[in-house]
């Protein structure tokens, strides 16, 4: 049942990446020539807009459905942050996608994705083994 | 072409979605850790098992939308790759896979991806996030116009 929500807002939020045109390369790649400032002005908006939403479920101090507490910590800051986010960002460039949007393509029928989440799944499979070396039974 | 909504419609939802799931299920949206559930899927379901349902949804809400729009079709090349940078097929898949590749590195080296520390991190005002999301950038513009010098760009 839990999972059910899960995938119902994975789903809407697959939509509203796909209706942002953030899962067409030619928008993400005219970006970053500065050709195309769409994608620029939807990622803008969209901070702003949680910003402020984060802001007041902070203030109310709300639980969510359920009574279970909400976690508004931010992710831990470590000398690698900037490196793995370039490596990323390359990534990024080259296959005009990044983890969501990739998902959302095969679903528009782009089976061509099927390399980008394939190679998705390689690369953070290696950084996990790299991180957590498999323990010696 | 999708829906092609308005940059400030498409914004303010996928912005608005943030603190809205966080009501329904008391967690912060990230998408790159849900292929970490996945390459973790063998071990006992911990709780970061959400991300890997989550990530399951995603192509359903890319199929309804490209429906809507009357632009779902099955495409095996990816054609806005090779126009872009005037390449074949065999170069083209190799763009993507690698591009993965390093998405997957890097989001797991960063602790995080587009959503988690570009739209959810900065609303929050952490650092790790903004420098991530400044590493993005960098990465991003410079591959971008790399790429574009080696290749000519569009053919």
């Amino acid at each position: 049942m839990k999972a059910l929500v899960f995938v119902a807002s994975g789903a809407l939020f697959g939509f509203l990446l796909s209706a942002a045109r953030a899962t067409d390369y030619t928008a993400i790649h005219g970006m970053f020539l500065l050709k195309d400032l769409h994608l620029f002005g939807v990622i803008g908006v969209a901070v702003a807009t949680a910003a402020l939403g984060l802001w007041l479920v902070r203030r109310a101090g709300v639980r969510a459905l359920g009574g279970t507490p909400i976690s508004l910590a931010h992710k831990p800051f470590h000398n690698a942050v900037f490196a793995g986010g370039i490596v990323f960002g390359i990534g990024w460039a080259l296959s005009g996608t990044c983890p969501g949007t990739a998902l959302a393509q095969l679903g528009e029928g782009k089976a061509y994705a099927l390399a980008t989440v394939l190679g998705i799944v390689g690369g953070t499979w290696l950084r996990q083994r790299q991180t957590s070396p498999p323990k010696v039974a | 072409m999708t829906l092609d909504w308005p940059f400030w419609i498409a914004g303010a939802c996928i912005g608005g979605f943030v603190p809205l799931f966080a009501l329904v299920s008391g967690k912060l949206l990230g998408i790159s850790s849900g292929y970490s559930e996945l390459c973790s899927i063998a071990k006992p379901a911990g709780p970061e098992r959400w991300k890997l349902w989550f990530a399951l949804g995603l192509p359903l809400g890319g199929f309804a939308a490209s429906g809507l729009a009357g632009t779902h079709r099955l495409e095996t090349v990816a054609e806005p790759v090779r126009a872009a940078l005037g390449v074949g097929d065999v170069a083209t898949l190799a763009l993507l896979v690698v591009g993965g590749a390093l998405i997957g590195y890097g989001a797991r080296t960063a602790g995080g991806c587009t959503s988690g520390h570009s739209i959810v991190g900065l609303a929050l005002g952490a650092k790790s996030s903004l420098v991530a999301t400044l590493g993005f950038m960098a990465g991003g513009f410079a591959a971008t116009w790399a790429l574009v010098a080696l290749t000519g760009g569009a053919a």
